[in-house]
């Protein structure tokens, strides 16, 4: 059993390096990129300036000042390598700065660098501290040598570094953390409502198995089933939103202009106004699964020999169903709760689109159309290990809750 | 044959029931003689939700290849001058990838004396024109007379109509006009065969892709189900979505791109299942009866494993097309789906959405009515379905 899940554990490896690494290279090869962007509104820029676009931009960017920004982004170097640093496992070039021969320059963290004649790099304030992270190189560049020094350093997702975002100038994590609560709170509310309506519900199905109630939750469900959320969200959005139907609930956003300056109670009253359609757009798709799962798990075990047994020996309907069956029916349900890691990054932004929510789904689909790839390949980051340990730990609560039940 | 072994005992048992009106005699003749999928059949037919429900789509289908002929512009009879026209008909021939059998449907507003009219023929207001001048010439429209791509007959410059208005006396606009002045209703009901149809080829070419891969994964097993696994779980873990957007925008987005797109993601649900059915099924007695009376390997796989491992992914294809149908929406609604005059559902509600508080309710809601219902159509379907093949008959004490 050890073994079993120690392997899984294992196996996320290669199997979270495949997914990023896909991720990288499909994104990376996309057209459009930050460069080609920058190198463009540099053109344009140069071009405004001289009147005429195509020929004077062409001439106002030396194939310099491309190979700086190539640097900037990290494309001179193959893709293999720009992955491996950014995973953390290559070096990365933290800081770069052009420099002449015996002149102090001020680096980062305050300190200020001195490159001697004879190459080797020193603090400029104690001139016998030879600083080893630190390289310069010599370029010759029509005739005249210019000298570039760098320091490098492992940091990437493996230690933590995630990269800045290139349209919002802040790191990526940043940027995600300022948007994880809207997500969480989703996720919990809808976590729990379609917990205990579908567990519910699933019973009530599974008890009054064929008769009309039945029949029509089937039918309900399966409607909420076949709709995608954000389209049955648009839908209660034109409904109960706009002046044509009946207003009812407010036009977007998750909390009021003045939600700052309510006071607590108000701004729970807020939130909840604001909650009400989304979380019903949000939590319908995956209404089906569950109460079928729940329905489906219940019937099964009541068709079984032992309730039979219970029957038999005289226990009471409703003895035989809540303490026999259920608990039995209950352990799928129950081998679900893996996938609550999934309110921690509950984001659609199909849904996040349609009630113009600022949540992760929409950060990240801004940062698609304007290929900001850190926060891409964060979002890529996240989704992934929540997806690999969800269905682990689903594993491994159905094992602790299901006696029966082996891994090998 | 456990499977099938069960559903013929609970198919007996049903059909008994069903015959009891009839005499002792034929019913068990019927039991008798009936194949597995001739029961199945006959079961979903009692299944009145999913049996209507496929009636009612399959003609609706069905129609949608007549909708130049139903919904359009151009007129399906024009006498003109003792010569007649039948340009909707040509329109009719003007079949995808084939091209146009019938010739272009191409005929000029001179042609037809619509004066100074060198560009394609204006047949609304030529039946107008017609009807004035009392000659023997007339035109004779479609049911509805407006395509889903004309967008000309704006009334002082504003583009939205909303639904059962029309201007001047000309035919009325059933669900209104979007940004363009375009007909919604002439596009909601092209939207209808354009989806279907890409649902459609995205799971059958799923199935294509991920079936033989499933089998041969479950009955070759060892390195190379391994490694297909692994690649499989990398696969299935990507955010597809995403993924789909940024592969549509570095190629020009056209139907068959973003069918082999979706595609591309798709397969993997086929393939598991066949996974699991025939690693299951080949440790059966009657594979190693077959293997050991020499019969050659793809023979095993495709007569002997496959029809017994069909059920599932014949039950799941209805839920398939519901996917393809979801995403296709999804994704015109993002803006990443079909190049743009393509009648698309996804882009209205996107319209619709733009300028929700200018209360253009029709936009959002006449497409969405229509996916919803055909979901619904198609989940009833896959439910009655996946009934009519599931042997499982709960009995409960009391």
């Amino acid at each position: 059993m050890f073994d079993y899940f120690l392997r899984r554990l294992l196996l996320t490896i290669p199997t979270f390096i495949g997914c990023t690494l896909v991720v990288f290279i499909i994104v990376q090869l996309a057209p459009g990129g930050p460069l080609e962007t920058q190198i463009q509104n540099l053109r344009k820029g140069g071009g405004e300036t001289s009147g005429n676009s195509s020929i004077a931009g062409e001439q106002t960017l030396p194939p310099q000042a491309i190979e700086e920004l190539k640097r900037f982004y990290g494309f001179d170097k193959p893709l293999i390598v720009r992955y491996l640093i950014w995973l953390g496992v290559w070096k990365r070039e933290a800081e770069t700065y052009n420099v002449k021969i015996n002149e102090r320059r001020l680096v980062g963290n305050g300190k200020s660098i001195l490159v001697k004649g004879d190459m080797t790099i020193v603090d400029a304030d104690n001139l016998a501290d030879v600083l080893d992270q630190w390289n310069v190189t010599a370029e010759n560049v029509n005739g005249k040598i210019s000298y570039r020094v760098y320091r490098e350093e492992y940091s990437g997702i493996l230690t933590g570094n995630f990269g800045k975002s290139w349209t919002y100038r802040k790191p990526v994590i940043e940027l995600i953390k300022a948007r994880m609560p809207v997500s969480i709170q989703f996720g919990i509310i809808g976590f729990i409502l379609s917990y205990t309506v579908c567990v519910y519900l699933g019973i009530q199905k599974a008890l009054r198995h064929n008769s009309k109630f039945d029949f029509f939750s089937s039918t309900i469900v399966f409607i909420a089933y076949s709709i995608p959320g954000w389209a049955l969200g648009a839908v209660i959005l034109v409904l109960f939103c706009t002046e044509s139907f009946f207003p009812i609930f407010p036009l977007g956003g998750f909390e009021d202009k003045f939600y700052n300056e309510l006071s607590f109670f108000d701004k729970i009253l807020d939130r909840a106004y604001h909650f009400v359609l989304p979380t019903i757009a949000y939590t319908m798709s995956g209404f089906a699964s569950l109460t079928m799962l729940m329905k489906n798990s219940l019937l099964d075990n009541l068709s079984q020999d032992y309730i039979r047994t219970a029957f038999a020996k005289g226990i009471r309907e409703k003895r035989v169903i809540w303490l026999h069956a259920m608990r039995n029916s209950i352990i799928p349900i129950g081998a679900n709760i893996g996938y609550l890691f999934g309110v921690l990054l509950a984001s659609n932004y199909l849904i996040e689109k349609v009630f113009v929510i600022d949540g992760i789904g929409m950060l990240t689909f801004e940062a698609i159309l304007a290929r900001d790839y850190p926060i891409v390949f964060c979002y890529t980051v996240i989704s992934v290990v929540i997806t690999l340990f969800g269905s682990i730990i689903s594993d491994l609560v159905l094992s602790l809750i299901d006696a029966r039940i082996r891994f090998k | 044959m456990l499977e099938s072994d069960l559903s013929n005992i609970v198919f007996n048992k049903i059909k008994l029931q069903q015959d009891k009106n009839m005499s002792e005699d034929k019913s068990i003749n019927n039991a008798v003689v009936l194949s597995i999928n001739q029961r199945r059949w006959r079961k979903f037919k009692t299944l009145k939700r999913g049996y209507y429900s496929l009636i009612i789509l399959m003609s609706l289908y069905f129609l949608s290849f007549f909708l130049p002929i139903l919904v359009n512009n151009k007129a399906l009879v024009v006498k003109y001058n003792n010569s007649y026209y039948f340009p909707a008909f040509r329109d009719l021939l003007d079949i995808p990838l084939i091209g146009a059998v019938g010739g272009s449907s191409f005929t000029s507003g001179e042609t037809l004396g619509q004066i100074g009219n060198a560009s394609e023929c204006r047949y609304r207001e030529l039946q107008q024109q017609f009807k004035n001048s009392n000659s023997d010439n007339f035109v004779l429209m479609p049911l509805y007379p407006y395509n889903p791509f004309e967008g000309t007959d704006v009334k002082d410059g504003e583009k939205f109509m909303p639904p059962l208005s029309s201007i001047n006396g000309s035919s009325i606009r059933l669900l209104g006009t979007d940004n363009n002045a375009r007909d919604v209703f002439s596009r909601m009901a092209y939207g209808f065969q354009v989806s279907i149809s890409f649902a459609l080829f995205v799971a059958i070419l799923e199935y294509l892709i991920g079936v033989p891969l499933g089998a041969a994964m479950g009955y070759f097993g060892g390195k190379f189900d391994l490694t297909m696994q692994r690649f499989i779980e990398i696969w299935h873990s990507l955010p597809f979505l995403f993924l789909v957007m940024i592969l549509v925008s570095i190629f020009d987005s056209t139907f068959f791109l973003l069918v082999a797109v979706l595609t591309l993601f798709a397969w993997l649900g086929p393939a598991a299942q066949m996974r699991a059915q025939f690693l299951r099924e080949k440790s059966r007695d009657y594979v190693a009866a077959a293997i050991s009376i020499g019969v050659p390997t793809w023979q095993i796989l495709i007569k002997h494993i496959l029809p017994n491992s069909l059920v599932p992914i014949i039950t799941f294809f209805p839920f398939a097309v519901v996917g393809g149908i979801s995403a296709l929406v999804s994704l015109d609604f993002l803006g990443f789906g079909l190049p743009a005059p393509t009648p698309s559902w996804g882009q209205m509600v996107s319209v619709g959405l733009e300028h929700v508080t200018d209360g253009y309710w029709w936009l959002v809601l006449v497409p969405l009515s229509a996916m919803f219902f055909t979901l619904i159509l198609v989940t009833f379907i896959g439910e009655g379905i996946r009934e009519a093949f599931d042997p499982k008959v709960f009995s409960r004490l009391r």
